[in-house]
C-alpha cells in the first residue's frame, strides 16, 4: 500500500474520531480548536501525495505563479468586491488536475493571509479554496465535459454558490456564533448566501472572458514542455 | 522601526506562545480571563503595529456589539426573561454570554494580528520547511512572485494608459473589466515565459538531484530555551488550575461563575503572567535603552 493512502487510513479511521472525542471534552469555545485541527488532519494526505511525488521545478514554479496571480489578482482588476482568485484557482484545476488545483487553492490562501494580514477563518479558507480547485480538476478530468466558456462559466457559479461558498461559511459557525446547533447553522449559511452570489456572478464572468485564454497558455506550456505529465520530464 | 523584543526570540518560541495564548483565549470563558485576554493583547497589538492599531481596534466594538446582540436571537435559553418578540425570549444570560462569545471573537483576531507581525513567512518556512521541503519551496516561490508580478502588471498598466488603453475611476464597470483580464492575460504569458526559465536555470544548478538543505538563520540560544521552558510551565500550571475548576464560568441556563479568590488567584496571575511575557519582555528592553544611554 502505498504511504499516503496509509496516511489516509490512519486519519480517517483513527485520528479524526479520536480528535472528535477528545475535543467534545474541551470546555468554552473549544469546538474552534477542534474545526482547525480537523481541517489540518484532512490535508495532510493531500500535502504528503504531493510531496512524494517529488515534484519537478517546472511543475512547481508554474504552480506558484498561479497561486501568486490568485493573491493578486485583486489589484490588477480595479473594482471592488471582484474577487479572481476562485476563478484562477479552479482554472488550474481544470488544467492541470485535482491535485495541482487543491495545492494551488490551499497555498493560495495561506498566502495570501500572510500578504494582507492573517484571520482566525485561515484554515477554512485553505479548505474552500482547495476543495474548489479539487472539484474543478475532478469535473473536468480527461476532457469528458467540453472546456466550453459557457460551460466553465455556469460550473464557476454554482461551484462558488453551494460548494465553496458554504464551505467559507461554515467558518462563522465556528468563530463568531456561540454555539452549534441547527439555528446558527442556518443563519450562517443564509447570511453568507448574497455574497456567495456575487461571487459566484463574478467567478462566471471570469470563467467566461478569460476562461480560454488561460487554458490555452497553460495547455502551451504543458505541451511543449511537456509538464505534469510523465516523471522524467523535469 | 521599533525593533519587537518578542520576535527576536526563536520563532518555536514565538509559535509555542501564540498557541497557548489563542488555545486559553477560546477555552476559557471566564469574564476576568476574558478580560486578561483582550487587555494583554490590546497591549501588544498596540505595541506592534503603534497608531494603526488604534483604528483596528475602534473597528472591533461595532462587531462586538453585533455578537453580542445576536446570541440571544438564536439561543433563547436562560431564565431571566428580559422581554418577548414574536414569542421568542430573550434572555439576559444569553446576552451575558454573547458578550463572552464576542470577547472571546476580539481576543482571536488581536492575537492572529499579533502572530502575523511576528510570524513572518520565513520564520514559518524555517519551522516547518525540513516537514515539506516541496510545499516550503512553493510556499518561498509564492512570496517572492507576488511582488515580482505585482511591479510587472504596474508595467503592463503604465504601458498600456501610455498608448491610450488606460482605465480611470470613472471607466464603466465594462472596461474595467476588459482591461482587468487583458492585463492578466498579459502577465501569465510574461510570467509563464519567465517560469521556464526560472525551471530551467533550477534544473542545471542540480535541483532534484539530492536532498534540499535550507539556510537557517534562527538558532536555539539559552534564552530561547529559559523562555520555552518557562512557557510550558505557566501553561502546565494553568492547565492544573482549569482542570480543577478554577476558571469555570457558565451562562447558561443560570449564570454560574467561579470567583476568584484564595487558591485560584495563583492561577489567575500564572495565567495574566503568560499573556504578558511580550510586553514584559518589551518593556526591559525599553527600560535597558534607557539606561544604557543615560550612560554615554
Amino acid at each position: 500500500m502505498k504511504k499516503s493512502n496509509v496516511a489516509m487510513l490512519i486519519v480517517f479511521l483513527a485520528l479524526i474520531p479520536l480528535t472528535l472525542f477528545w475535543g467534545d471534552k474541551l470546555p468554552g469555545k473549544g469546538y474552534y480548536i477542534t474545526g482547525v485541527l480537523i481541517i489540518a488532519e484532512l490535508s495532510i494526505p493531500f500535502f504528503m501525495m504531493f510531496e512524494r511525488r517529488k515534484p519537478q521545478a517546472r511543475e512547481l514554479v508554474v504552480l506558484a505563479i498561479m497561486c501568486a496571480l490568485a493573491v493578486i489578482g485583486r489589484v490588477v482588476i480595479p473594482i471592488p468586491h471582484f474577487k479572481a482568485a476562485f476563478a484562477i484557482i479552479m482554472l488550474t484545476g481544470i488544467a492541470f488536475g485535482p491535485e495541482s488545483g487543491f495545492i494551488v487553492g490551499a497555498i493560495t490562501a495561506f498566502a495570501s493571509n500572510f500578504f494582507y494580514g492573517q484571520g482566525a477563518y485561515m484554515p477554512w479558507q485553505m479548505m474552500a479554496y482547495g476543495a474548489g480547485g479539487m472539484l474543478a480538476g475532478f469535473v473536468f478530468i480527461k476532457n469528458k465535459i467540453p472546456r466550453k466558456p459557457w460551460i466553465m462559466a455556469i460550473f464557476g457559479f454554482l461551484a462558488n454558490v453551494f460548494w465553496i461558498g458554504p464551505l467559507l461559511d461554515t467558518s462563522h459557525i465556528f468563530i463568531m456564533m456561540p454555539e452549534i446547533s441547527f439555528a446558527t447553522i442556518t443563519a450562517s449559511l443564509a447570511s453568507g448566501f448574497p455574497v456567495n452570489v456575487s461571487q459566484g456572478i463574478c467567478t462566471a464572468l471570469m470563467m467566461f472572458i478569460f476562461g480560454k485564454p488561460l487554458l490555452e497558455k497553460l495547455d502551451r506550456v504543458k505541451q511543449k514542455y511537456g509538464m505534469l505529465e510523465d516523471e522524467n520530464g523535469i | 522601526m521599533k525593533q519587537d523584543a518578542f520576535s527576536k526570540l526563536h520563532p518555536a518560541v514565538n509559535l509555542l506562545f501564540f498557541i497557548g495564548a489563542v488555545c486559553f483565549g477560546v477555552l476559557l470563558q471566564h469574564p476576568i480571563y476574558l478580560l486578561a485576554g483582550i487587555f494583554a493583547s490590546g497591549v501588544y497589538y498596540f505595541s506592534l503595529n503603534g497608531r494603526k492599531a488604534i483604528k483596528t481596534i475602534l473597528l472591533m466594538i461595532p462587531l462586538f456589539i453585533f455578537i453580542t446582540l445576536f446570541n440571544p436571537i438564536v439561543n433563547t435559553r436562560g431564565v431571566t426573561v428580559l422581554f418577548t418578540y414574536l414569542d421568542r425570549p430573550y434572555t439576559l444570560e444569553a446576552l451575558v454570554y454573547g458578550i463572552a462569545v464576542a470577547a472571546t471573537f476580539v481576543l482571536m483576531i488581536l492575537w492572529l494580528g499579533c502572530y502575523g507581525k511576528v510570524l513572518t513567512g520565513d520564520k514559518f518556512i524555517c519551522l516547518f520547511g525540513n516537514l515539506a521541503p516541496s510545499l516550503s519551496l512553493l510556499l518561498v516561490m509564492v512570496f517572492r512572485m507576488i511582488p515580482s508580478l505585482l511591479q510587472k502588471a504596474k508595467q503592463i498598466i503604465g504601458v498600456r494608459s501610455s498608448i491610450g488603453k488606460g482605465i480611470e475611476e470613472k471607466s464603466s464597470i465594462k472596461n474595467k473589466l476588459n482591461s482587468g483580464m487583458t492585463v492578466i492575460g498579459v502577465l501569465t504569458s510574461w510570467a509563464l515565459e519567465g517560469s521556464i526559465t526560472t525551471s530551467d536555470s533550477m534544473r542545471s544548478r542540480g535541483y532534484g538531484t539530492a536532498k534540499r538543505t535550507s539556510f537557517m538563520v534562527y538558532k536555539m540560544t539559552k534564552t530561547d530555551w529559559l523562555f520555552g521552558v518557562v512557557m510550558l510551565i505557566l501553561l502546565g500550571i494553568v492547565i492544573f488550575f482549569a482542570a480543577n475548576g478554577g476558571m469555570n464560568a457558565e451562562f447558561l441556563p443560570e449564570r454560574n461563575i467561579t470567583p476568584i479568590k484564595g487558591i485560584n488567584t495563583i492561577g489567575f496571575i500564572v495565567y495574566l503572567g503568560y499573556l504578558l511575557i511580550p510586553t514584559i519582555l518589551n518593556i526591559k528592553e525599553v527600560i535597558q535603552w534607557n539606561i544604557s544611554k543615560s550612560k554615554i
